[in-house]
């Protein structure tokens, strides 16, 4: 049995363009699935002509809310992406770990801060 | 109905005297609105998104909507970025090919807003700008626009338009919405009512932060579009409700408008004579990534 999974992101979403949501879900259900299996997953990037942040929080960024750094680093693999591309998965990756670590922690700050000026401020 | 408009320029004055004109017609429907330009002597071409962003609401009430007396210069503009268009005036062509054309988008259409900028970023007036800028460029337009359809909770759509100033070396690119705004969305999220447009939209500018649900990170496509201006040296405004906010190499700032703009506009400048490479000077691997 095949350990070595490779997920070519165009073939599977059916386009070039890695920009919606739902289709980063799409790459998401099969990373966590393979990985949850013990797979090796390398995904290719091959042939993808755009690609935001905003796709790779849902395809990437996403994982490290199911499974540990550890898990992720000794099974996932990129390729195929150039070099401003990874340092943009990059930081997706470093923004996912940050927000799975501690969650709302963002919010609550910012709330606190705010409980003092928000009646000066109402706007109607 | 008769609105006069006067001068509208892409900043919070612009912006201002279109949410003026949204706050007058707030509660009229079934009539018929007419948009004399008699006293506009110019019209930044971006600013057709925001205004449509206005004139989709008055539409949705099913007022008849006309646009008269645009002074020649002005209808020269809105003739060539086809705006006009949308009121059934003749179209010009764009003889410097200088417009990015104004156009509404449905909220799926990721793929009609690709082919869009192939079509009118390549090989016209745009300037050929370096490989690297264009990438980068593109990449935050459709993080706003991506934003926008998932954000905006609003049936008419997505209203784009973009221009070139060849001497001021500027691309203007705009994205409206005539959705529920930011506040409503940080509201919503924060469970805080009072929140005002202001500070809802620096908390949305703030990294990490986003009202997008389903357990996912996210809130970081706004920043990265400003790390990307602020090396550019370009320019990114961002309105929505009573709130303006624009942040550029200068320094950033927040300011309550008078009036109440129905939805959110985001415009991003960008300077094309940059050749910046916009590449880390070390590579990564994937090793280096998880």
């Amino acid at each position: 049995m095949n350990d070595q999974v490779k997920i070519k992101v165009a073939d599977l979403i059916g386009s070039s363009l890695c920009i919606s949501a739902e289709d980063g879900q799409k790459v998401f259900g099969k990373v966590e699935q393979l990985v949850r299996e013990g797979k090796q997953v390398t995904i290719s990037f091959e042939n993808v002509t755009m690609l935001i942040s905003l796709f790779l929080n849902v395809a990437i960024g996403q994982l490290y809310g199911s499974f540990g750094e550890e898990t992720i680093r000794a099974q996932l693999k990129v390729e195929g992406l150039s070099s401003d591309d990874m340092e943009l998965l990059k930081r997706v990756v470093d923004n996912a770990k940050k927000y799975y670590s501690n969650k709302k922690s963002y919010d609550d700050a910012w709330l606190e801060e705010d409980n003092n000026l928000e009646e000066d401020n109402n706007e109607e | 109905m008769l609105i006069p408009i006067g001068t509208i320029r892409s900043n919070c004055n612009g912006f201002d005297a279109i949410a003026e004109i949204a706050v007058k017609t707030k509660n009229v429907w079934l009539d018929s609105v007419e948009f004399d330009l008699s006293f506009c002597s110019f019209f930044e071409a971006n600013m057709a998104a925001p205004l449509y962003a206005v004139i989709a609401r008055l539409r949705d009430e099913l007022n008849d909507v006309t646009i008269t007396n645009v002074p020649a210069g002005v209808s020269t503009i809105l003739r060539k970025n086809k705006f006009l268009s949308v009121f059934s005036q003749p179209e010009l062509t764009d003889t410097n090919q200088t417009t990015l054309p104004f156009k509404i988008l449905k909220l799926t259409a990721g793929d009609q807003f690709n082919d869009y900028l192939d079509t009118y970023m390549r090989g016209r007036g745009i300037p050929a700008m370096s490989e690297a800028l264009t990438k980068r460029f593109r990449q935050s337009l459709f993080e706003i626009f991506l934003n926008a359809t998932i954000h905006s909770q609003s049936k008419a759509g997505i209203f784009v338009c973009g221009q070139f100033y060849p001497n001021k070396h500027r691309l203007d690119f705009t994205i409206a919405d005539a959705g529920v705004g930011i506040r409503e969305n940080v509201r919503r999220y924060t469970r805080k009512q009072k929140l005002n447009s202001c500070k809802a939209i620096e908390w949305a500018m703030t990294e990490g932060n986003t009202t997008k649900t389903g357990n996912q990170p996210g809130g970081l496509g706004l920043k990265l579009i400003k790390d990307f201006i602020q090396m550019n040296g370009g320019k990114i405004q961002v309105v929505s409700r009573y709130g303006y906010y624009d942040f550029s190499a200068n320094g950033e700032s927040i300011r309550k408008m008078s009036n109440d703009f129905p939805g959110t506009c985001i415009n991003i400048e960008i300077n094309t004579e940059d050749t910046s490479s916009y590449c880390l000077k070390s590579e990564l691997k994937s090793e280096d990534i998880f």
